[in-house]
């Protein structure tokens, strides 16, 4: 297919593959990108690509000596770490026993590849460009039986001006094993496009914490792709708040039954952001239960969006399925967006979802004002609770502290402009 | 002087007479209670008196201790010594109670130019009134009414008029949903606050309450105005007989 010569990234991307072999997954993913997103498609009309294809653009060359300048926010934790998109052993912890990281080859980067392609991400960005582009598939194997106490702490870092970054991580938890994983990302780069493959197989369970805090320019379109198999469980929650453009786009597949999802986040806002939380989880069997609960608070001009898809089989009876949206505004010149989306075509099921959108409640802010309390601290009060019932639900106990300290941040941010 | 004074207040909702010239004058060391029927205005009142948002005077004054609290928003008139206790108190979740307690507190012994309470001196000090008002220590670790009862949130409202120490309370039916021990409970609570300096404005339906807290003036509100004013006899007269006859007096 001809793609549009105008946009520079498409040709930067297409030269970069250049010299690879024709049925290399690559160039098979490259094939694929020959323009971004257009706002008539439904899932990228609230948030839209276009500015991309007038930016000079082009894929990193990752620096293998590039410093690095985040640093570990715990003790004690597995630190992985990715710079410029690129995995760096030489600065990663040692593995705990029954864990392993390895770069794939041609054939099961060819896998992943298709793992991806067979999911409704086929046509994401990030799906085709990431492939095209990454430095290599990063993966990481837990074993049968094997529960990692303490966590794993994955930094993304690294990218420039003008450059993208396409960080690709495969994570496999075998039978019966257990893991939870905290990403920071805190990239530099005009454009970062993570890719992240998850397979649950039976009973295995793993936590997922993300941070999302790149720089205030930059456009993340994260894409995750998870499946579930027989009695697994994923427990995910995304805290957003950096990045001028930043897109979690998790497509979450029920393969096998009595297994449990939480896909929970909460998105921080303020001046000319753009937030983005695209979720689809596909019931495809019967006896499973997902779980989500949105948060977001918005400020300045900033914009938030939740869309949220599950698809319920015909095949997929007695699923429990709930979804719950909420977003405050703190200015008038904020706009949040909330589009559920339920395809039911089973009939024996529970699916209950709601979403607002407003300002802080009233009589709440009345009653903390009666009691002598100023009105910007009663307010910070009620946003923060806001935040706090989410956090404490969806995050094990060990780091809820952390997360509060990373939403209180961007919160006060949020705050100091608005109240 | 009068601690408060309300003067020809006027007040309109949604274009809607609610209160039509009410005047009110409490003096320090008094209790005032205020009756009428349903709709009569005295929830207004007590918005209109703590300042919430929308519930702007007309035309009228209000001045406690001798300053007008017009210009002063809800959280301001607070902290100079006005308190109301909700008819109808507000869950707040996700805020536990004893921070909840701690911010008014300090905010108010901020104001009055005291040193804030640190957390463990405030924790024995919360812990003292609450066991006084027989209000459990887990209740004020959890979220501010959230799965109270009718009951326990009437109780939870004066235990924070307790740790407040207004100048002026406002009361508005504090007593419905209240048993017959937690009556007399939170009456005494409100009793121990009683002291020749403050003031205490009672709402109520029921002329029980008034056998506990003894009132010094019973005013009878009806359609935006006090139609009449009285001793503690007024309320068993409204208890026998009902509003009818005093409304057509008047
Ligand atoms: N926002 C509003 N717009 C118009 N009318 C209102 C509004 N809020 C309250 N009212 C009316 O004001 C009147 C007074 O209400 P208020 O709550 O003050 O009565 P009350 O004396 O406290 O009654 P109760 O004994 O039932 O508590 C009622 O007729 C009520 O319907
Ligand atoms: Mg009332």
């Amino acid at each position: 297919m001809l793609h549009n010569a105008k946009d520079k990234y498409i040709t930067s991307v297409k030269d970069y593959v250049s010299q690879f072999e024709e049925n290399s997954f690559r160039k098979l993913a490259s094939n694929d990108f020959n323009s971004w997103p257009s706002p008539r498609e439904e899932t990228w009309r609230l948030s839209r690509l276009g500015v991309l294809s007038r930016k000079e653009i082009t894929p990193i060359i990752p620096n293998s000596k590039k410093k690095v300048s985040s640093v570990s926010k715990f003790t004690g934790s597995t630190i992985i770490r990715f710079v410029d998109g690129a995995l760096r052993e030489d600065l990663s912890s040692k593995l705990p026993p029954g864990s392993s990281l390895d770069i794939l080859g041609e054939e099961d980067s060819l896998t992943c590849f298709h793992k991806f392609k067979d999911s409704n991400l086929k046509d994401h960005p990030s799906t085709n460009v990431s492939f095209s582009c990454t430095p290599s598939i990063v993966k990481l194997t837990i074993e049968k039986n094997i529960s990692i106490g303490g966590f794993f702490e994955i930094i993304y870092e690294g990218g420039d001006e003008n450059l993208s970054v396409h960080p690709a991580l495969y994570i496999e938890l075998k039978d019966n094993s257990s893991i939870t994983i905290i990403e920071r990302f805190n990239h530099l780069s005009s454009l970062i496009m993570p890719l992240q493959l998850v397979e649950l197989k039976q009973n295995a369970s793993m936590n997922s914490l993300k941070i999302f805090n790149d720089n205030q320019q930059s456009y993340n379109l994260s894409a995750n792709c998870t499946f579930l198999s027989d009695k697994s469980n994923y427990n995910s929650f995304s805290l957003i708040k950096g990045g001028l453009f930043t897109r979690s786009e998790t497509h979450a597949y029920l393969k096998g039954e009595n297994c449990s999802l939480n896909l929970n986040g909460v998105y921080l806002s303020s001046k000319n952001q753009h937030h983005d939380l695209t979720t689809a989880i596909y019931h495809d069997v019967p006896n499973c239960t997902s779980k989500q609960i949105v948060r977001g608070v918005l400020g300045g001009k900033s914009t938030g969006v939740f869309q949220g898809k599950v698809r319920v089989a015909p095949d997929a009876q007695k699923t429990d399925g709930q979804q719950m949206s909420r977003a405050i505004l703190l200015s008038e010149n904020a706009i949040a967006n909330a589009k559920p989306e339920l395809e039911i075509y089973a009939d024996d099921v529970i699916c209950a979802h709601g979403a607002t959108v407003g300002e802080i409640d009233d009589e709440q802010l009345f009653y903390l004002k009666s009691r002598g309390i100023l009105e910007k601290k009663a307010k910070q009060i009620l946003i923060t609770a806001f935040l706090n019932d989410i956090i404490n639900e969806s995050v094990e106990e060990s780091v809820q502290n952390f997360v509060f300290e990373e939403a209180e941040l961007a919160l006060s941010e949020i705050i100091s402009k608005e109240i | 002087m009068s601690l408060l004074e309300i003067k020809n207040a006027k007040l309109k909702l949604n274009d809607k007479d609610i209160l039509k010239g009410l005047s009110l004058s409490v003096n320090k060391g008094e209790v005032h209670a205020i009756m009428g029927p349903n709709g009569s205005g005295k929830s207004t009142l007590s918005y209109m008196l703590a300042g919430r948002g929308g519930y702007d005077l007309e035309s009228g004054e209000i001045l406690l201790d001798g300053q007008s609290l017009l210009e002063m928003e809800a959280d301001e008139r607070a902290r100079s010594g006005l308190f109301l206790a909700f008819q109808y108190p507000v869950e707040l979740p996700g805020v536990g109670g004893m921070s909840f307690l701690r911010e008014a507190v300090n905010s108010r012994r901020k104001f009055l130019g005291k040193e804030e309470l640190d957390h463990l001196a405030f924790v024995k000090e919360a812990r003292k009134v609450a066991s006084k008002m027989f209000v459990k220590d887990e209740m004020l670790k959890r979220a501010v009414n959230v799965g109270f009862s009718g009951g326990e949130k009437k109780r939870f409202e004066i235990l924070q008029m307790a740790m407040l120490k207004p100048k002026i309370s406002i009361l508005d039916e504090t007593d419905s949903g209240l048993d017959v021990d937690a009556l007399k409970i939170v009456s005494d609570g409100v009793n121990a606050e009683r002291n020749d300096d403050n003031a205490i404005v009672v709402i109520t339906h029921y002329q029980r309450l008034l056998d506990y807290i003894v009132p010094d003036f019973v005013h009878i509100l009806s359609d935006g105005n006090i139609i009449k004013t009285g001793g503690p006899e007024l309320a068993l007269e409204v208890e026998k007989n009902g509003y009818a006859g005093l409304i057509n007096a008047a």
